[in-house]
């Protein structure tokens, strides 16, 4: 091999290349100097790509955003300054936000709870008949197709208005979401640790007490979190439609014209949304730092 | 000589002494620490559900009494469907026959329509806010930003971008530029840009800096180091990542009609609120088959999109 | 000509450079010795600004190059080749790609993000693989190679930079002894007929021996010996690596080289 270092070397000392060397070495390395192919392929996607995106601001009307529109003006400067702040309803404000917190823990945990159980019925591991897997799969494909806010109307009607309604609809649409990834988790389950305990006789629910549930318990308290964190956001407009929580304060104001309020509101669930973000990673890093040995 | 000690999992047994009991002892009070601190969580826990259940009026007796009101509107958003008319063509006056399929979609070329508009808000939302964060994940990431003030600037735009949900920032933009689509892409592009740019600037802090190294020793600009350095180590995660988005956007979509803000979600809403209860079943069919076949091809797409290489 | 004056780095109290001065005519090939920590790594990257002196001057030609800023440091850069312990390239990209990244620095903005390198700048870059004889990998993806192999197209890289000096920080330490040798060579091979002065950095005793023309040794941040090999003397090297004198330190220890050891006779002998 040193031999081939050493073949060339005396050959080509200069770093300066003439424009015939250029012409020799491309008729010996021809892919070296750019595949014609591929790059042509690579340019129609990427045409491709960026041609639709342009005809699609067309197609939306794109240059509406640049229209100059008072009340536009009126509403984005007074989101920065606010009027006297004395008689803002703040207990209407802050129950708004207590509920819609609540809403999305109470939903969330049961979401959870309820995801758990039909989890094993969508892994491939834990229910190896496939009819059984598929329509439950499919249900959940419903579960999750159907947006919280949608679920959030149908359960209004249902069970009238107020947060009710809201912690059902977050509870629905959970356990779709939850029990598809729980599934995945069981099913990324390490085999070796599930025979290992299927091998001292346990019985079907005692293996899944101690050669699942240990495996899945981190995964599971992430995903929960997660799920947690997003539910808040999603809690957070299913007022709007009468579920509870702070989305009706929201639109009403909105509507009311009072925008400075509006940014109030905002902020404060803008601030409620990273505190949660904050002690949920905190959380995970208790409980999953623990059980990571 | 030292004695010979085994340290065993953060004991230790001197010789002569009783492994049993030293470790029962050990572990009595390994037991008893934990003990308390899982104590102490399950109260706090305890206590957040009893204000949750108080605070959302989630009792039982209301949930009984819900109950069948939930199977009773189930009845009648079924639609109105008779077997012996299901396949009834129109009629001799041209209008479709009550029972039919025809006359239960009658309104179904609306539907499709919007159903059109509302996957290709799904695209362009996805597409623009993608660009975004792909922008801002480079200035994002904490081992990467050319300055901390850069830094700091990237990371509280995408917080923001991200926190505020999107049906909230639709309906302060459908006030700005008026009821459609457009509000609608640039409140899901707004969103998408904050909650994919802090993926991906997770994605890049976790990426080796050694050829970030190498572009910098050959002169390169940090424009350089990020376009060579680091962007083909995270491309396939960040396409990943992107069809994932893309599967929820398509949901953002269907709803953010609600407000005004284009697509199906308006119909939705007016069949909804208006009572037209059996026109409710037939959207949510179309939008919960929408969402199904996407997710099925995003799903395919991401899993052969692990193999290919070619994109740079 | 590389000159370096009171060059200092400091972190906090400790200083890993300490007051360096040392004068390197051009096409000497130069192999830096000592102990892990004891400041080899840290000077070298001072001198292509990899990291910033706290004391000190670097001048090369004429030209000082501790102060440059902006456009100018970048042309520093690229006109001051790097090789590293780790090879530094980029993994999921094609070789003769990795081989282009030592152009860069000519390209504007657009050009360089699309990669739209002149026929000119290809052909140096084959002819530079050529010279380290890995052309004909040219095309696959550089995480596909040996260490070894890597370590050639990071010298390709660094030829086609059209480097004056060319800096190496521990360039075999991560290679078997065969690599290392080629390595080696092929850096001695490009300082004699390029006439490119080559600062390594090396923790082989004998490889520094082998190669270099001329050795530094640091000890904590310092300069402890500055000679020919032949004036580097078994107790020097043993002050160097601070090994005691009734410890056995043999060079052959740290060898990178194929040379088999005889076997003595007493090794042999069968127990009776």
């Amino acid at each position: 091999m040193s031999e081939m270092a050493m073949r060339d070397i005396r050959s080509a000392r200069a770093m300066t290349v003439s424009a015939a060397d250029v012409a020799a070495l491309k008729a010996q390395f021809p892919d070296a100097f750019g595949n014609m192919r591929q790059k042509l392929v690579t340019g129609t996607l990427w045409g491709v790509a960026i041609g639709y995106f342009l005809w699609s601001l067309w197609f939306f009307e794109f240059w509406k955003l640049f229209f100059f529109n008072e009340r536009a003006a009126r509403m984005f400067s007074e989101f920065f300054f606010w009027g006297p702040m004395g008689e803002w309803d703040y207990a209407g404000i802050y129950q708004g936000l207590a509920e819609t917190i609540a809403m999305a823990f109470l939903g969330t945990l049961l979401g959870s709870v309820a995801a758990l159980l039909i989890a094993f019925a969508a892994a491939r591991n834990t229910m190896p008949r496939s009819l059984i897997r598929h329509t439950v799969r499919r249900f959940l494909d419903l579960l999750r197709g159907i947006d919280s806010l949608i679920w959030a109307l149908v359960f209004v009607r249902a069970v009238g208005l107020g947060p009710l309604a809201g912690v059902l609809s977050i509870f629905v649409s959970d356990t779709g979401t939850l029990s598809k990834l729980y599934s995945e988790a069981i099913e990324n389950v390490d085999r070796k640790q599930v025979e290992g305990v299927r091998a001292t006789g346990a019985s079907p629910i005692k293996t899944i007490r101690f050669a699942y549930l240990p495996q899945i318990t981190p995964v599971f308290i992430s995903l929960s979190l997660y799920s947690f964190e997003s539910s808040v956001r999603s809690a957070t407009i299913l007022g709007i439609v009468g579920a509870g929580g702070i989305g009706k304060v929201l639109v009403d104001r909105f509507r009311a014209g009072f925008f400075d309020q509006v940014a109030f509101v905002v902020i404060n669930i803008l601030i409620c949304v990273f505190v949660i973000d904050w002690l949920s990673g905190k959380v995970r890093a208790h409980f999953i730092g623990e059980k990571a040995h | 000589m030292a004695a010979t000690q085994i340290a065993t999992a953060g004991f230790v047994i001197e010789p002569g002494q009783d492994a049993v009991t030293v470790f029962e002892k050990h572990r009595a009070e390994l037991m008893a620490s934990r003990r308390l601190m899982n104590l102490g969580m399950a109260a706090l826990f305890l206590v957040l559900l009893a204000i949750s259940v108080y605070v959302s009026r989630f009792y039982p007796e209301r949930l009984w009494n819900g109950a069948p009101r939930i199977f009773e509107y189930f009845g009648t958003v079924m639609p109105n469907l008779e077997i012996d008319k299901l396949f009834e063509a129109r009629g001799a006056n041209g209008k479709a026959v009550p029972g039919s399929i025809l006359y239960w979609y009658s309104d179904f070329g609306k539907y499709m329509t919007l159903l059109f508009e509302t996957v290709l808000m799904a695209i362009t939302a996805t597409m623009l806010g993608a660009g975004v964060a792909f922008l801002l994940s480079f200035p994002a990431a904490r081992n990467l930003a050319p300055a901390h003030w850069i830094n700091v600037l990237a990371r509280r735009t995408t917080e923001v971008f991200r926190g505020v949900p999107e049906i909230i920032i639709a309906l302060v933009l459908v006030f700005a530029v008026g009821i459609g689509p457009l509000a609608g892409v640039l409140a899901i592009a707004i969103h998408t840009a904050g909650a994919l740019g802090k993926l991906f600037s997770e994605v890049n802090e976790n990426a080796s800096t050694r050829p970030v190294e190498g572009m910098r020793s050959v002169g390169g600009t940090w424009f350089d180091e990020m376009r060579f350095g680091i962007v083909p180590q995270v491309l396939p995660n960040f396409v990943s990542y992107t069809l994932l988005r893309f599967e929820i956007n398509v949901r953002a979509s269907s709803i953010v009609g609600f407000v005004g803000a284009g697509g199906i979600g308006q119909e939705l809403n007016h069949t909804i609120s208006f009572y037209n209860d059996d026109r409710v079943m037939a959207v949510l069919i179309l939008v919960v088959l929408l969402v199904t076949v996407i997710d099925l091809v995003s799903e395919r797409a991401r899993t052969r999109l692990i193999g290919r290489e070619n994109l740079i | 000509m590389l000159e370096i004056t009171g060059l200092t780095k400091a972190f906090g109290p400790n200083k890993a450079v300490d007051n360096i001065s040392l004068s390197i005519p051009q096409g000497q090939m130069v192999g830096v010795i000592g102990r892990s920590g004891a400041g080899k790594s840290t000077m070298l990257r001072m001198i292509n600004r990899l990291a910033e002196p706290t004391a000190g001057n670097i001048t090369f030609g004429g030209r000082d190059v501790t102060n440059l800023k902006g456009r100018a440091l970048l042309a520093w850069r690229a006109e001051c080749a790097m090789v590293f312990q780790q090879f530094n390239l980029v993994g999921r990209m094609a070789v003769i790609n990795n081989v282009l990244m030592g152009r860069i620095f000519h390209h504007s903005f657009p050009t360089a993000m699309l990669q739209l390198f002149t026929a000119e700048e290809r052909a140096l870059a084959i002819r530079a693989l050529d010279r380290l004889g890995m052309a004909h990998t040219a095309l696959q993806r550089a995480e596909t190679l040996s260490g070894g192999q890597m370590q050639r197209v990071a010298i390709a890289r660094a030829l086609v930079q059209q480097p004056k000096i060319m800096l190496a920080d521990e360039p075999i330490a991560s290679l078997d002894p065969l690599n290392a040798k080629v390595v080696m060579d092929a850096l001695r091979t490009i300082n004699r007929e390029d006439g490119i002065t080559v600062l390594a950095n090396l923790h082989t005793l004998d490889t520094a021996r082998t190669y270099c023309d001329r050795i530094v040794g640091l000890m904590a941040g310092r300069v402890v010996f500055d000679g020919t090999p032949d004036q580097l003397t078994d107790r020097q090297a043993r002050e160097i690596y601070g090994a005691e004198a009734e410890d056995a330190f043999s060079e052959g220890v740290t060898s990178t080289s194929l040379r088999v050891r005889q076997i003595t006779e007493t090794a042999l002998e069968p127990a009776e």
